[in-house]
């Protein structure tokens, strides 16, 4: 395989306060390839947003990254002044969250402000900007484009504005884009398009994507890989396809039972028993292992490290082999 | 109930006809102008005894307005709800009160419908001692078996919400709406605000509950997948209307509705090997102070013609138990 993009090496993060000390982030590694559509699955709190916020470089004081690494090109951006991680983001990375209208200022038209983006990363002229302004609109499909322009935020409904989000955050053509949650605010038929988008431009662009997202039918629709979280660790990582045919962890098996199908028989879901652990209440030994049907004394007294069970396929847990056909019915089946 | 023909022959719970439910909202700069906002226009529904009645439909189609209507908490604008032989429409405070023992309802957010002040105990034993005249001792009793019944326990008597995590408070919430034995529970969003892994137990609960107390459910979600997992019928919303509604399987087998169609192919596939080159609909959700005149879906609908520009089309029996609003029905 080429280079990798991004390369994130056992990065972790702290907070510190009163109560102590609390790690959401805990030995994170995962790569990122040019062109590919890497998705990060967990629940609430496993240290998705957070993993992204490290990119970024925004994590939230009092929070730090104190160890690890991540590597832009080569480039560990860990060690990158702040000037130099704000000259970045927007140019070679680029972002897009749940919530557009709070990343979009609502005093200021869409063209201003994406004109301003635009000038602040590249030597354009007004013009040029307002040129390439349209011609972003219009490739995340808006129409009138020069109509939207003049708009406000607030003129525009929940689809458009992450359409318009997404304009801004590809029009430095960054080599990486991370978008956390870009649909879950969204309508299901509104969605579709923004997905439907996100495929498009992964054909038209070569851009590396970080797709956050708690939603497993996402993960199905658009994602080449998949990075599973659980309190802050990977706990499963693999091709999509590996993922939904051969999934290993308990809890990714856990947490691909528990969605309701579309196809198929309907069944009883199968549920994983308790709920995820706040990062203060986390357990020794596997995380995992208060919910886990399977779990030893070994899993309660010692953290399972990640290894690579079949090539490219790795997993965090004592008891299961990788490669092993589960028992789940054959997908094969469905049309 | 997945046979078709078994629903008609099942008692009739409630029946809902001509339901509308329209807000004047004050808009423009100085507030003058006055605009008609049909949150609901215009709904018939029959809900069967022991049965769960999926509604589904994007935000802003008027399922919360609709269940409110039918818990009695907003009067409609136009139409009536019968329940049990009894319109709720036409009843004074007192009827109401009494009449709301047996139709309980379950949030999306059990964080804001429970008091943050009560302990679980009380919680879940206030609908008893305001609507019965049990003692402390048989409500504390009845409380501690609701408990079990939703998966907690009497140790947790108690704490209060904020000591509970987002499933188990919606048990809470569960729990609170069975203690009166109700005959219908309007379910409201249960699972929208949870995580897979507990939508997941929630909707089980749900589903056994129903078996075990000859429930019955109407369940409001914006999740087609969670309304397929628990529904025996769905009904499919757009803009304040049913367009759609039918037994879950045929639905899901051959919906007549344009916008039915598009609503399923728009939901994530179950498994990469499903992806498809499915072309979104496209545009927005109209607004509903200014609905599209005639079918409200024919600014979307690929179908569309001038007819449908023209004329509202009406919720028609096109197959057994199978009625859709549209003036060209898919498969026909
Ligand atoms: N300022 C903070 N101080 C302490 N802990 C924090 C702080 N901000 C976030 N956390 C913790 O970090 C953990 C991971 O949060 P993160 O936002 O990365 O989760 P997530 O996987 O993105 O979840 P979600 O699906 O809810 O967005 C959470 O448990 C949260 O409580
Ligand atoms: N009290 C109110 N005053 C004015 N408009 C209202 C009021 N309540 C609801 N509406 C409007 O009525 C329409 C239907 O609202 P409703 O809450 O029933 O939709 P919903 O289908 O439950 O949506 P969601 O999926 O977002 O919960 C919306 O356009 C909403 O803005
Ligand atoms: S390590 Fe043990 S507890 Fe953890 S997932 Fe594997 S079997 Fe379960
Ligand atoms: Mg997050
Ligand atoms: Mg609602």
């Amino acid at each position: 395989m080429s280079e990798p993009l991004l390369e994130i090496e056992d990065l972790r993060v702290r907070f510190r306060s009163d109560e102590g000390v609390v790690s959401p982030v805990n030995g994170v590694s995962f790569q990122v390839h040019e062109g590919e559509t890497v998705a990060v699955v967990g629940e609430s709190g496993s240290g998705k947003s957070m993993t992204s916020l490290s990119i970024l470089g925004l994590v939230p004081a009092p929070g730090e990254v104190y160890d690890g690494s991540i590597r832009l090109q080569g480039e560990d951006l860990t060690k990158m002044k702040r000037s130099q991680m704000r000259k970045l983001r927007g140019n070679e990375i680029s972002m897009i969250f749940q919530e557009p209208m709070t990343s979009l200022n609502p005093v200021f038209t869409i063209g201003n402000q994406m004109i301003e983006v635009i000038r602040l990363h590249q030597k354009l002229d007004k013009t040029e900007s307002i040129q390439q302004a349209v011609t972003m609109l219009d490739l995340v499909g808006i129409p009138e484009p020069e109509r939207v322009l003049k708009q406000f935020p607030h003129q525009l409904s929940g689809g458009m504005r992450q359409r318009v989000m997404i304009a801004m955050a590809l029009s430095c053509n960054p080599k990486l884009l991370i978008a956390d949650e870009p649909t879950t605010a969204l309508d299901v038929t509104i969605q579709a398009q923004i997905l439907n988008l996100m495929k498009e431009l992964k054909d038209e662009l070569n851009t590396g994507v970080i797709l956050i997202t708690h939603d497993l039918g996402v993960v199905a629709e658009v994602a080449d890989r998949v990075v599973v979280m659980y309190g802050g660790e990977v706990v499963e990582e693999a091709t999509v396809d590996e993922i939904f045919n051969h999934p290993v962890h308990p809890y990714t098996k856990g947490l691909l039972a528990s969605v309701p199908k579309m196809t198929g028989p309907v069944e009883e879901l199968g549920a994983i028993k308790g709920s995820v652990p706040t990062p203060s209440e986390m357990p020794t030994g596997c995380k995992f292992h208060p919910r886990c049907p399977i779990a030893t004394d070994l899993c309660k007294q010692v953290h399972p490290q990640l290894e690579e069970t079949t090539p490219q396929h790795f997993k965090r847990c004592f008891h299961t082999e990788g490669g092993v056909k589960h028992d789940e019915h054959e997908r094969s089946t469905i049309s | 109930m997945t046979n078709t023909s078994e629903a008609p022959s099942a008692d009739v719970l409630m029946e809902v006809k001509g339901l509308k439910k329209h807000f004047q909202v004050k808009k423009g700069y100085f507030k003058k102008e006055i605009s008609n906002v049909k949150a609901v226009d215009g709904v018939d529904v029959t809900i069967y005894e022991g049965e769960t009645l999926g509604i589904v439909g994007e935000s802003g189609c008027g399922k919360s307005t609709t269940g409110e209507m039918l818990l009695g908490l907003m009067k409609p604008t136009e139409g009536s709800v019968t329940f049990m032989g009894k319109d709720l429409t036409a009843m004074n405070k007192k009827e109401l009160r009494e009449m709301r023992k047996d139709i309980q309802v379950i949030f999306q957010d059990p964080f804001a419908s429970l008091n943050p002040r009560m302990t679980v105990e009380e919680l879940i034993g206030e609908p008893l001692k305001i609507h019965t005249s049990k003692t402390k001792k048989e409500i504390r009793n009845e409380v501690v078996e609701l408990l079990e019944v939703v998966g907690l326990n009497q140790e947790q008597l108690k704490r209060y919400p904020h000591e509970f995590s987002g499933g188990q408070r919606q048990r809470i919430g569960i729990a609170r709406a069975l203690a009166l034995k109700p005959k219908l529970i309007i379910c409201d969003e249960p699972v929208s605000a949870l995580d897979v892994s507990i939508q997941a137990q929630i909707l089980n609960l749900l589903k056994k509950l129903q078996r075990e107390f000859n429930l019955t459910l109407v369940f409001i979600a914006h999740g087609l997948p969670a309304v397929r997992n628990i529904s025996d019928r769905i009904a499919v919303m757009y803009l304040g209307k049913i367009v759609e509604i039918t037994d879950r399987d045929q639905l899901f087998a051959g919906a007549l509705h344009p916008y039915t169609e598009a609503l399923l192919k728009s939901i994530p596939v179950d498994h990469p090997s499903l992806r498809s080159n499915y072309q979104p609909l496209e545009g927005d959700l109209p607004n509903p102070a200014n609905p599209p005149s005639g079918c409200a879906f024919h600014t979307r609908c690929p179908f569309a013609q001038e007819i449908c520009r023209e004329k509202a089309p009406s919720l028609e029996e096109h197959r057994e138990n199978h009625h859709a609003a549209c003036h060209y029905p898919l498969y026909k």
